[in-house]
């Protein structure tokens, strides 16, 4: 009965591409009538200049925490006694995949804040796919490498939530459930993998946001986040996010191809650091040789919410040309590939 | 094992009289359900227990017969659908478990409409053909989104179990209805996961706590080929799994499939001592069911 239903089928790709054409319809409102802004004014978050560090890293067993805290303090993010959350991507497991944020930049990063004088820095992600956090902890090896660093982990598809109205408006959502534990933060920490992405075109620091809806609401996949139109919804999320972020993408080993779960595997050798995630996201996707204006979300945060411009882009540490490589993208988004600067 | 796990649950339970996902944290709709589930299976004299449950749940029934996430959350949830199974059990609780079910009866996952549907047939660019119909009605995670798996699952097992309490043809259809998404959705080689089985070309594949979950609401049409090549692919599934959510709804499919279950339970209180579950009330819920053989809450 179930193969055999004779029901016409629609490709999942059709579907998906059908919502995010409708999807688009405030995008492009947005931008025929500019006299109506679609983000508040407190959503402006932009300023004059951002920062970005680009760090060497050959692979996940040279001293990452040296490395992070090397980067960490050029920023001065001021965490003695707060409470740091760091939100990985880890979305699906596979065994022979590079899906997820490596277990090793994730204890580095927790040695490297506590050494920096952090209260308390607790893991928190909310997968998008599997409810089962349990085995993604376990079969991933993130559940020993809390275990050793006595971090705690919050399920953030479970967590109490409070609604926050939105402060932009690309989608038509007026608000969305935030959970405590991120709104409680004194320092949030995206850190993503790098990757390309089938639906967004890349996925780093501004679209990992997404693990943080929470499941129990929005649903595993957290659909209503894509029948908003997930360009939209990266834009919603973070404008409304409570400040200070800050993003360390895993650029080691990333993704290239048919991610965020079924790409394969691309050596770059490199960490992202950054308090501006759009400059964060810009530098990466730069590293991807991806033009970053040409993805829909970047090319409108950079309105309001950081910097693409490499002239407002101060790099830190070393030159991100030196890693740069061409990955791969699917079909539908071979217009991304090319640095147009 | 099951004492220190009961210990845990009881523990966990809010001043409310409700259960939150965690210690600590918010009673909430989903896991209350479970609990009062796990309670009713184990012997002993837990009936103040349940009875604040089943009081807990009754009391956040909403006009139109479905139950939000939490107080915390408004609208209407997929969580009706265990709040229904739980208090389809208890005779006094019936009608408001029968209120649960018309409110599913009236429920469905988004479908695009007629004009999208041609903007994807003739506009957009063509993609590999997959097994995924948009047109099937089943349940959505939340109100105006699309169908998937397990929210369809458990909303399958709420209308079974009450379905010789509605009158009417609906009931049916949507049942069948809701079947079929299920079968719909079935990965090659059998099992399910959230509800993509293909994309882009590429198949994806299953997860044991899903499968368990879509068989056990499949669990009248046992002699179907789609069951069966499920049931079989379970355990090869399971065998790298050590998670209690997953081995607990595996342990839950195969009790009422009739298949062993004394490894999965073995193994089940391995993780737990290794884990806790993590804290996730819900998981130590359906654990105490799995041990205690506690599937009676999901049969249909």
């Amino acid at each position: 009965m179930a193969s055999g239903s004779s029901m016409r089928t629609l490709g999942r790709r059709q579907f998906l591409l059908g919502s995010a054409a409708l999807s688009l319809a405030p995008l492009i409102k947005g931008c025929s009538r500019p006299s109506e802004s679609p983000w508040e004014r407190g959503a402006y978050r932009k300023t004059g200049q951002s920062r970005v560090a680009v760090l060497p890293a050959r692979d996940y067993t040279v001293p990452l925490k040296d490395i992070l805290v090397g980067g960490l303090k050029a920023f001065a993010l001021g965490v003695q006694g707060k409470t740091v959350v760091l939100k990985p991507n880890l979305v699906e497991y596979d065994p022979g995949g590079v899906i997820n944020t490596h277990p090793a930049l994730i204890a580095a990063t927790i040695e490297a804040f506590r050494s920096l004088g952090a209260r308390e820095v607790l893991v928190a992600e909310g997968p998008g796919h599997r409810r089962d956090h349990e085995y993604l902890l376990t079969a991933s090896g993130l559940y020993s490498v809390l275990e050793d660093a006595r971090a705690r982990y919050v399920d953030l598809n479970h967590d109490d939530v409070r609604p926050l109205a939105l402060r932009s408006h690309f989608t038509k959502l007026r608000q969305l459930y935030y959970p405590e534990t991120i709104l409680r933060a004194d320092l949030l920490v995206s850190m993503p993998k790098l990757k390309t992405h089938h639906w967004a075109g890349i996925t780093l620091a501004l679209k990992n946001m997404f693990g943080i809806i929470p499941g129990s609401i929005y649903g595993w996949p957290k659909n209503v986040l894509h029948w908003a139109g997930i360009q939209e919804s990266i834009l919603d999320i973070n404008s409304t996010l409570p400040a200070p972020q800050f993003s360390i993408v895993d650029g080691i080993v990333g993704m290239e191809g048919n991610g965020p779960i079924q790409g394969e595997p691309r050596h770059c050798g490199v960490l992202v650091l950054g308090d501006d995630p759009v400059a964060v996201d810009a530098t990466a996707a730069r590293l991807m040789k991806i033009e970053p204006r040409k993805v829909p979300y970047l090319e409108k945060a950079e309105q309001f919410l950081g910097n693409i411009a490499r002239e407002r882009i101060a790099q830190i540490g070393e030159d991100p040309e030196q890693f740069a490589q061409e990955f791969k993208v699917i079909e539908s988004f071979k217009h991304l590939a090319g640095l147009s600067e | 094992m099951i004492e220190a796990a009961t210990d845990a649950l009881l523990g966990a339970r809010n001043p409310d009289g409700g259960w939150g996902a965690e210690q600590g944290k918010q009673s909430n709709t989903e896991t209350t359900a479970l609990a009062v589930l796990a309670l009713s299976a184990l012997d002993g004299s837990l009936e103040q227990e349940i009875s604040r449950g089943l009081a807990w749940l009754a009391d956040r029934q909403t006009a139109d017969g479905s139950w939000p996430l939490s107080a915390d959350v408004d609208g209407a949830s997929w969580t009706t659908s265990l709040a229904t199974i739980s208090l389809a059990g208890f005779a006094a609780h019936r009608p408001g478990a029968l209120r649960g079910a018309h409110w599913l009866i009236r429920q469905e996952g988004r479908r695009p409409t007629w004009w999208v549907s041609l903007l994807q047939r003739w506009v957009l660019p063509q993609g590999p053909t997959i097994r995924l119909n948009p047109n099937l009605k089943g349940w959505p995670w939340a109100s105006g989104a699309f169908s998937w798996v397990e929210p369809t699952a458990y909303a399958l097992i709420a209308l079974k179990k009450v379905r010789a309490d509605v009158a009417g043809s609906e009931i049916r259809e949507r049942i069948q209805q809701g079947e079929m998404l299920i079968y719909d959705r079935m990965c090659r080689g059998g099992g399910w996961n959230y509800g993509n089985s293909n994309v882009l070309g590429v198949d994806v594949p299953p997860y044991p706590e899903t499968t368990a979950l879509a068989l056990i609401a499949l669990q009248d049409r046992q002699a179907e080929t789609a069951n069966q090549i499920s049931l079989d692919a379970l355990p090869r599934m399971a065998a790298d799994v050590e998670s209690g959510l997953a081995l607990s709804w595996t342990s839950l499919c195969f009790s009422i499939y009739g298949r062993d279950t004394s490894n999965l339970r073995k193994r089940l209180a391995r993780t737990y001592e290794k884990t806790a579950f993590l804290g996730a009330t819900r998981t130590l819920a359906l654990a105490i069911l799995a041990w205690k053989d506690g599937s009676n809450g999901f049969r249909v």
